[in-house]
């Protein structure tokens, strides 16, 4: 009688062992899924972030960029009023075979999934082999071996550089300033001070609208990313 | 058209403009101009007389050159040819609406903005709820 009601009781035990067992498995699972649930919540969160941050910059620029432009047409039409409207005229441009002389570099950024996202980087005056978008490259390339140069230990050397590169860049102003006057030539060889300052308007201009393009960029990625997350939990 | 769809990486990528002259003649004298050994332009004057055909072969024209990586278009004329510039959406050549003279921009007509409004809506919130 009593080995029979210890068999019970035994089972009993095992039975809320196994139990209480599934049951912290349970909990083990639970907490995972809660777990992966606020990391997908957090990737979430940030595309809708970078979404919304990209499409503000985007108004933003759009904003700066009408203020540029009515700077430029202000200028533009004040050198047409001191030049003569026959001087400043699209009649005049130049037809013959000429590359531009202020391009683009297109990339994409390396290591990323999305292959919608490129980068767009203005090369201003970039004719004569002078290309002021690669200006900053040689720079960060002369700034890595400026530490080999302190590492050495000599002053005279860094001066020799520091001066060089202050030539250099002399030189490549100089060539801009060039281009610049070459680019306004069609207009004639004395122009107005108003011309130059809207050349450097649009120039302004142009620098903007690469922004604005960059950022489209980033705020389409972003859209697709949501809108996929979107369609994901719709279906 | 797989080949379309590759982003192509691109060096000494061209801007090019269908606008109205004071801001064609701008950005020309910003240096973004380009005359090719066929004397074609990357850039289109928009006036009175420009018919809404020479508009749109201009934009089938630019976005569907290699070296061209993004189009400015003031927005006017952009309406011009609202549907071609909104079906389209290559992310290379960026079509980029600017404003004009007579015409400032207008955030609502933006083609990439109307792309991205529908998120805003109540429709789009509540069926992300369910």
């Amino acid at each position: 009688m009593e080995v029979e009601q210890e068999k019970p009781s035994l089972e009993n035990v095992e039975a809320r062992q196994q139990e209480k067992q599934r049951g912290e498995e349970v909990v083990v699972v639970e907490e995972e899924e809660e777990q992966q649930q606020g990391v997908e919540e957090g990737e979430e969160n940030a595309n809708v972030l970078q979404f919304m941050d990209s499409m503000d910059a985007y108004l933003t620029l759009s904003h700066s960029l009408s203020s540029t432009l009515r700077q430029g047409w202000l200028e533009l039409a004040s050198a047409r009023h001191s030049m003569g409207a026959s001087r400043v005229n699209t009649v005049l441009l130049d037809h013959k075979f000429h590359p531009a002389a202020t391009t683009l570099l297109v990339t994409r950024d390396e290591g990323k999934v999305d292959s919608m996202k490129q980068h767009f980087t203005l090369c201003k005056w970039a004719s004569s082999g002078n290309e002021k978008c690669s200006l900053g490259e040689a720079k960060s390339s002369q700034d890595k071996l400026h530490p080999q140069l302190r590492h050495r230990g000599s002053s005279q050397l860094y001066e020799e550089k520091t001066a060089s590169e202050h030539k250099a860049s002399h030189e490549v102003d100089d060539q801009v300033q060039k281009e610049r006057s070459k680019s306004l030539s069609v207009f004639g060889t004395l122009v107005s001070p108003k011309l130059r300052a809207a050349q450097l308007s649009f120039e302004t201009a142009l620098e903007t609208l690469v922004e604005i393009a960059n950022t489209r960029s980033a705020m389409l990625c972003a859209f697709d990313k949501v809108n996929k997350k979107l369609g994901g939990s719709k279906g | 058209m797989a080949g379309r769809a590759q982003i192509p990486t691109c060096n000494s990528a061209l801007i090019a403009m269908i606008a109205d002259e004071d801001t064609v003649t701008g950005f020309l004298m910003a240096g973004v101009g380009n005359v090719d050994l066929r004397r074609k332009t990357n850039y289109l004057i928009v006036d009175s007389k420009t018919t809404v055909k020479a508009v749109e072969d201009a934009f089938k024209e630019f976005t569907t050159k290699d070296d061209v990586a993004i189009i400015l278009i003031s927005q006017y004329v952009a309406n011009m040819i609202r549907f071609l510039v909104d079906s389209y959406n290559k992310p290379v050549p960026a079509i980029l609406e600017i404003p004009s003279k007579d015409h400032p921009y207008d955030p609502s007509h933006d083609s990439v903005l109307s792309r991205v409004k529908y998120l805003f809506s109540a429709e789009s919130v509540a069926s992300g709820r369910r």
